[in-house]
């Protein structure tokens, strides 16, 4: 089953195409990569799957349910999306624990006044810092976090999204747009352990990712885009092989 | 010497009103980031609210202050709701949120105009209940003394709301960041939603010991709105300490500029303050 489908999917900036009719499938439980060239549009992709931009013409749909046109940002959490961004955004002047914490945060305004997180919380935050190894940090401001620092910040924040005990918004399908760039290989190796875990745990990942090497590792499926066209598809080995594929690379 | 205690005294009392309707403009503008000045509309809401049950009605001191808090904050909640919220959605300008709150200010200064009429009015009762206490060579009234420790108790409450609960933490996801607190599943809309109302019952309480003290006219919301948000600007816009210090240096500088000068200087200097603020010091005093 697909997790999430894109029909004839436009987006448009001032009359520049940055997805140009494109129909693509992220299949349930499996890792999805997303390759093409610098401006191809891909992020701007997993910007409308996160339904932070409107698309200008198109359909998506999310685990077989009926077809919308588009997504609201304040939805994305019920549909089980979650994402990390190419530039970091953090709660930059909150503590790297209440990064974290206002994931599980009570939706109700009253509970939230006067009711204290639970030793569950408690326990899940902990958990997600000690897995990317941030828990020391826990009292420092994200602001003042080191460039590597802060991108594993925002992949445990995008794991506290699952098992979160409101409004079932237990996260299945994550978009990662280049975790990995910039980053140390030790940091590296935690990543990828994420994102194998999350496939194992039958979540659906979308990996955006220039490293080839790391596409071949992780992925199941790949994706070329080229000027917000699909350019190829298949299995990460054949694709990658394949003439125009490394001529969109190279040809830049 | 001996006016010097008493030009502390006013000063203080100055500065803790500047500083209700800053803490208040303050929460607002950092969980949106706009300039709310339909803000100060609020203090008139309030106000007017507590002349109506209170001297009209004839009800009851505090119960009428309890609901006319709540009702400024309904409003400003309604405000947010019907207006704000909207222009939120279609991603208007900040120009736009400008007019508008500028707009809603005049209208609602001249909805309690129309029911009230432009008189002033003062809610205390003739002189006999207010005791007068000296301290330390300065004279305050009970009203005063009440302005003050509102003052305080509004900045703690706020801050342990920031500092402590589920709630302030969601707040400041949203200050810092509204598009990744949707993202993460905050309801911003319904947190934005109780920023207004907590915001605007905070107006509406400045409004009420306002009236208390010097009296209520419905054009005041724009007066008090100015200095709220000086203080605002000069204590470092969105810290809420920052507020605080600013309404009082603000509160300060007018009543010793007056006692130098005349009163007519008042509110130049606030303005002169404002200026060397923002020439010399532009992220104010806590710089954020
Ligand atoms: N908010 C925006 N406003 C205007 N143009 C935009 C906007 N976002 C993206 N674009 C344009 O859309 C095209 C696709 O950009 P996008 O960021 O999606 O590419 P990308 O594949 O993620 O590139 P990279 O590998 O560099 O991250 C580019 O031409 C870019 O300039
Ligand atoms: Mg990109």
């Amino acid at each position: 089953m697909d997790a999430i489908r894109t029909k004839e999917l436009h987006k448009h900036f001032s009359g520049v195409a940055a997805i140009d009719g494109l129909s693509v499938a992220f299949e349930q439980g499996k890792v999805t990569g997303v390759v093409g060239p610098n401006g191809s549009g891909k992020t701007t992709l997993v910007n409308v799957l996160s339904g932070m931009l409107p698309p200008t013409a198109g359909v998506m749909v999310i685990g077989g349910e009926r077809e919308m046109k588009g997504l609201r940002a304040s939805d994305t959490a019920y549909h089980g999306i979650t994402r990390t961004f190419q530039e970091v955004r953090l709660f930059e002047q909150m503590t790297v624990l209440d990064n974290i914490l206002v994931v599980l945060t009570e939706r109700s305004v009253w509970g939230s006044l006067f009711e204290r997180h639970n030793a569950g919380h408690m326990k899940k935050v902990e958990t997600v810092l000690t897995r990317v190894g941030l828990w020391e940090k826990r009292s420092q401001l994200a602001h003042n976090l080191s460039y590597g620092q802060r991108k594993l910040l925002e992949i445990a924040r995008v794991l506290a999204m699952t098992h979160s005990d409101h409004i079932g918004q237990d996260a299945s399908i994550f978009l990662f747009d280049e975790p990995f760039a910039g980053l140390f290989p030790e940091m590296i190796k935690v990543i990828v352990s994420v994102i194998k875990e999350l496939k194992e745990a039958g979540k659906t990942v979308i990996l955006i990712e220039h490293n080839m090497n790391l596409i071949r590792e992780l992925c199941d499926h790949l994706i070329v885009m080229d000027s917000g066209k699909l350019l190829a598809e298949g299995k990460p080995d054949h694709v990658l092989a394949k003439r125009e594929v490394i001529e969109a690379y190279l040809g830049e | 010497m001996g006016i010097i205690p008493q030009i502390i005294a006013n000063s203080i009392i100055a500065g803790a009103i500047y500083a209700l309707i800053a803490l208040g403009f303050n929460l607002i503008y950092r969980t949106t980031k706009f300039f709310n000045l339909a803000h100060g509309a609020l203090t008139v809401v309030g106000g007017y609210a507590m002349f109506f049950l209170y001297k009209e009605l004839g009800w009851n001191v505090y119960a009428s202050a309890v609901l006319a808090i709540v009702f400024a904050g309904f409003v400003g909640y309604i405000l947010d709701k019907a207006i704000f919220r909207q222009l939120r959605l279609r991603k208007a300008s900040q120009m736009v949120f400008l007019v508008a709150s500028l707009g809603l200010l005049t209208v609602i200064q001249a909805i309690i105009a129309i029911l009230f009429t432009s008189q002033f009015q003062t809610l205390a009762n003739n002189s006999t209940e207010s005791r007068v206490y000296t301290i330390a060579g300065g004279i305050i009234t009970q009203t005063q003394a009440i302005i003050l420790i509102c003052g305080i108790v509004v900045l703690a409450l706020l801050t342990l709301m920031l500092k402590k609960t589920m709630f302030g933490r969601a707040v400041n996801a949203v200050s810092d960041d509204e598009e990744v607190s949707k993202m993460v599943g905050i309801h911003t809309d319904k947190i934005i939603g109780w920023v207004f109302f907590i915001g605007s019952a905070i107006a509406g309480l400045s409004g009420i010991l306002v009236g208390f003290d010097t009296g209520l006219e419905p054009t005041m919301g724009m007066h008090l709105l100015l200095k709220g948000v000086i203080a605002a600007i000069i204590g470092g816009v969105g810290t809420m300490h920052g507020a605080f210090a600013g309404a009082f240096l603000l509160g300060f500088a007018e009543n010793f500029g007056v006692w130098q000068f005349s009163g007519e200087w008042k509110d130049a200097i606030a303005f002169i303050i404002l200026i060397i603020f923002l020439l010399f010091r532009p992220q104010g005093i806590f710089k954020k």
